[in-house]
């Protein structure tokens, strides 16, 4: 993920079983630079990175993260929830320099059981 | 009689030697965060736990951290959380958090759920400037604080 910066990218799997818990895999592409390095002149590079994170779920506050700048290029995160209704879910970033980049994903309930 | 006597004594140092073993067993399995003598946090990692984290004790257990023991890459190194603490309504593990001894940020990342969390599990990867103990402490709903540690070696300095 070179290209543009804040892409988001939210991915579900294909079966999510009423009450059942489910995986959520979160990408963003953005550089999460730590403000250490320097470029080819010398010249020190900013920090610039992703320093918060929030997760809606139909609109509710399911889960909040604060990043330092050791997460790592085009940060991913995986993480679970309780499939509770059929809604979208909502991944917000916010980077040090003011970007905010949002994906989102709908959850719908598929008829297989529980797995 | 001089056999007997060297005897005697080496059963006695040895038998000493097993208390010794014993005791220390005991001193280390009651002190927090502290499951190997390798494993104590230093003066700066203290001071981050005691900022985050207060004078709330952090016992080890209940997490099992999947990273490699050598990392390939240090701008990148994966890392999977589990736990096995309950996860009911009114108990649940409500965030973890990540962090790296020898990071210029020691408290890398937090990750905090609401009750709408599935199962115990975090999946990300991390920056790494040199080899370093990495800790991730969960936080239960009730307040309990659980950790556990891995030691990675890296080669570079990931921290870009």
């Amino acid at each position: 993920m070179n290209g543009d910066i804040g892409q988001g990218k939210i991915i579900l799997p294909a079966k999510i079983a009423r009450n059942a818990a489910f995986n959520i895999r979160a990408l963003l592409s953005h550089p999460m630079l730590t403000g250490m390095s320097r470029d080819q002149a010398g010249i020190p590079i900013p920090a610039y990175f992703v320093n918060e994170v929030e997760v809606t779920y139909g609109g509710e506050r399911v889960a909040h993260f604060e990043w330092s700048s050791g997460i790592s290029r085009d940060p991913f995160v995986g993480f679970s929830l309780r499939a509770s209704k059929e809604a979208p879910v909502t991944v917000t970033w916010k980077d040090n320099k003011g970007g905010v980049y949002t994906s989102s994903a709908d959850v719908r309930f598929t008829t297989a059981t529980e797995d | 009689m001089r056999d007997s006597l060297s005897r005697r004594t080496f059963l006695k140092s040895s038998a000493l030697a097993v208390a010794a073993i014993a005791a220390t067993g005991t001193a280390a399995s009651a002190s927090p965060l502290l499951r190997g003598p390798d494993d104590e946090p230093d003066e700066n990692v203290k001071k981050v736990l005691r900022e985050k984290f207060g004078d709330r004790p952090i016992r080890a257990g209940h997490i099992t951290l999947d990273v490699p023991d050598v990392a390939p890459d240090s701008r990148e190194v994966p890392l999977l959380i589990e736990s096995d603490l309950p996860m009911t309504a009114d108990n649940y593990v409500k965030g973890f958090h990540i962090v790296v001894d020898h990071n210029p940020d020691i408290y890398l990342a937090g990750f905090a759920f609401t009750a709408a969390i599935g199962a115990a599990t975090l999946d990300t990867r991390i920056k790494m400037r040199r080899s370093s103990h990495v800790r991730i402490i969960a936080e239960t709903s009730r307040g309990d604080l659980w950790t556990t540690s891995r030691f990675v070696f890296t080669s570079l300095n990931g921290c870009v």
